[in-house]
């Protein structure tokens, strides 16, 4: 395959041929102007050559008509022009200059009306004017002629300093425009130098923006925005890969460690029980990593097949909530649950619980013991809406972003002791995604934090209002 | 009753002849699919335990050839790959059930026991542990003379430990079986931790002796004395 030329080539050859296209319009326009210009005024001569001569037809003595008085002024132009006269039976009267070498106008066109005409005599072009007038009240034939090979001539010399002009000035601005169009480019190349040099390890560089505002600058800044956002992802990736490489280590070092320990030593049969119930403990807590860990990466990949089907959100989150009020419990919350059955929605039923299921579990584990938990969930503007509510200790403005970030923790330790992998919200977050919605974390107006679900509904159902129920006591 | 484990990883096959012997079941191991599949043709067993990554012959293709011969002996496949396609594939080629690895040596057994009870009515609506008395059509149940309060799911969960009663349960059985949560989730194994804890305060209440004992790293197991 050839590779097509550069941008520069192409530039300058369009240029140049769009150019040479519109000088040749303008050359060829010009040329026909000019032309059209010169034989109108040698028209032009001949009326008045016509006119001088009908002046000076007058009769003369013996009933004769002739031409009188010496109407050339300028006896060199002899053999370039000329008039004759006949009488209206086709006599000759009169014929003067170089008239000779014209032959006899045909009586019957000649008309009173002067009429003019083209002859071509020995390769030599005449322009004649012929009409009938009257002279010392007899009828005559009048002609005036004049050569057109001066003009000719002229004309001629036009068209050669137009056809060999043009393709020099075609060149000429051939050159120029590609010096033209290397100038213009080079910022590009430049643009191009510079970001070769921004890879993987250097992510943090920009490329230099002198004039924002022109076009290269708002190709740079394009440029920037994507290295930008390259940068962020990058930063993601290598977070998620430290974290993840450390939460996976962990149990491994535990298991380990325990396996080592435990041999050193002889021990009694329940003390080796302890140990293996722990390292299983370890193993579960890895198995369940690694699943949670592959979800999401089928996720990302998009290789994840959901089975779709019509879900009410209301009576979802109810069983969600009851299976996990028994927690809440635990902790002296009171967790209820307000809003409607009737909310359908297209999803993934057990996508979309995990969702429900980890807000709420997350709910559960950061709200202080004795406080208030609410889920409601609703409808509005063809969505469905389902927020938890809280009055945990509130996410800070600058976690928030973070918040469903994997194996992001607001607090090391304290998710640790809770058993918490750090994927809860991430995976309530892939859920809510991959189901079409969107998942978002506000401040509670009473402190706390409120996190939202917004999905789209499934079709406009029956409006219901479900009265509020309180977990108090499991199912 | 005998079974025979297509296995390749040795140690896995180890663990497996080692957990259903323990159980008193008859064990033949085979480490390739070929050996499998002869042995399958030559012998009589009553349950097949089929990994699907064997070198050689993969195990779908052996359950195919199985199956394409009439044998109907039942198959539990094992597999690395949690890929719905390859669940789905197998059931559908004639595989009775199957575990994704890891699995947890509880559920085996639990499905091996499934398997194998399987075609006898053997549902029991009496269930009886010790003095621990439970009426499945009565929703009733007793510890001696004290009636047992229970809330539907507490009773769910006593019902399943008593039908498995002499052998552990995982969380992911109860999960599943209980709770019919498809997938496991940490939310849910802590709201099973706590189920448990409230059930044992009221099964194993008023100093009566321990019937639901905790197998750390493990699950749960229902029988009188030591776990």
């Amino acid at each position: 395959m050839r590779a097509a030329p550069s941008i520069r080539l192409r530039l300058t050859g369009w240029y140049t041929v769009v150019l040479f296209l519109m000088l040749l319009v303008y050359a060829t326009a010009t040329f026909l102007a000019v032309r059209h210009e010169f034989l109108e005024q040698l028209d032009d001569q001949l009326r008045d050559d016509f006119e001088t001569a009908e002046g000076f037809l007058a009769a003369a003595p013996g009933g004769r008509i002739a031409l009188s008085g010496d109407r050339h002024h300028d006896p060199d132009d002899d053999h370039d022009r000329g008039s004759d006269v006949w009488t209206a039976n086709g006599d000759p009267i009169d014929r003067s200059g170089a008239a000779g070498a014209l032959p006899p106008v045909a009586l019957a066109a000649a008309t009173a009306e002067p009429r003019y005409e083209s002859l071509t005599v020995d390769a030599h072009r005449w322009r004649t004017l012929t009409g009938r007038t009257l002279a010392g009240g007899r009828s005559v034939v009048l002609r005036v002629s004049r050569s057109e090979e001066r003009l000719r001539a002229q004309l001629s010399e036009i068209l050669v300093v137009l056809v060999l002009g043009l393709p020099l000035v075609v060149a000429l601005a051939g050159a120029g425009g590609y010096v033209l169009a290397r100038r213009a480019l080079t910022p590009i190349d430049h643009l191009a130098t510079e970001a070769r040099r921004i890879t993987a390890d250097r992510l943090h560089d920009r490329l230099s923006v002198p004039n924002p505002h022109d076009e290269i600058g708002r190709l740079a800044a394009v440029i920037n925005d994507t290295f930008a956002r390259l940068e962020s992802s990058f930063d993601q990736l290598r977070r998620f890969t430290a974290d993840a490489s450390h939460e996976l280590r962990t149990p491994l070092a535990v298991i380990r460690g325990i396996g080592e320990m435990e041999l050193k030593d002889t021990r009694t049969a329940a003390e080796y029980k302890d140990a293996i119930g722990s390292m299983l403990e370890e193993v579960d807590r890895l198995t369940s990593l690694v699943d949670t860990l592959l979800r999401l990466s089928h996720g990302d990949a998009g290789t994840i097949r959901l089975s779709r089907e019509s879900v009410d959100v209301g009576r979802l989150v109810r069983d969600m909530a009851s299976s996990l009020a028994l927690l809440a419990e635990e902790r002296n919350q009171q967790l209820t649950v307000q809003g409607g059955d009737g909310v359908l929605v297209t999803a993934d039923r057990l996508v979309l619980r995990e969702a429900i299921t980890n807000v709420i579990d997350n709910a559960i584990k950061y709200s202080p013991k004795a406080s208030d938990i609410l889920v409601r969930v609703r409808q509005q503007s063809g969505r469905a809406i389902v927020e938890v509510v809280d009055h945990g200790p509130g996410i800070a403005p600058e976690h928030r972003e973070r918040i469903f970030d994997r194996f992001f923790r607001v607090d090391e330790a304290r998710t640790r002791e809770s058993g918490g992998t750090g994927l809860g919200l991430a995976i309530a977050k892939w859920a809510v995604h991959v189901n079409g919605g969107a998942i978002s974390v506000e401040d509670a107006p009473a402190g706390g934090s409120v996190f939202r679900i917004v999905l789209p509904m499934a079709t406009s159902p029956v409006p219901h209002q479900h009265p509020t129920q309180h977990m108090g006591e499991p199912v | 009753m005998r079974i025979l484990i297509v296995e390749d990883e040795r140690k896995i096959a180890h663990v497996l002849a080692s957990a259903l012997k323990a159980e008193h079941y008859d064990v033949a191991v085979a480490p390739t699919g070929e050996e499998g599949f002869s042995r399958v043709n030559a012998e009589v067993f009553e349950l097949v335990v089929l990994d699907l990554m064997l070198p050689g012959r993969s195990g779908l293709e052996i359950l195919q050839a199985l199956r394409k011969r009439r044998i109907e002996t039942p198959v539990l496949i094992l597999t690395a790959r949690d890929g719905v396609d390859d669940r789905v594939l197998g059931l559908d080629l004639g595989a009775d059930d199957y575990l994704v690895k890891p699995f947890a040596l509880p559920e085996l057994l639990a499905r091996v026991r499934a398997l194998l009870r399987r075609g006898r009515a053997a549902d029991v609506l009496r269930l009886k542990a010790a003095d621990l008395e439970l009426d499945v059509v009565g929703r009733r149940a007793n510890r001696g003379d004290r009636l047992l309060e229970l809330t539907t799911r507490e009773f769910e969960l006593l019902e399943y430990l008593l039908r498995h009663q002499g052998h552990l349960v995982s969380r992911e059985m109860l999960a599943r079986e209980v709770w019919k949560e498809p997938r496991r989730a940490t939310p849910l194994d802590n709201v099973i931790d706590v189920q448990i804890a409230r059930l044992r305060r009221k099964v194993d209440a008023d100093g009566a002796a321990r019937l639901i004992h905790t197998v750390r790293g493990v699950g749960f197991v229902l029988r009188e004395g030591d776990p």
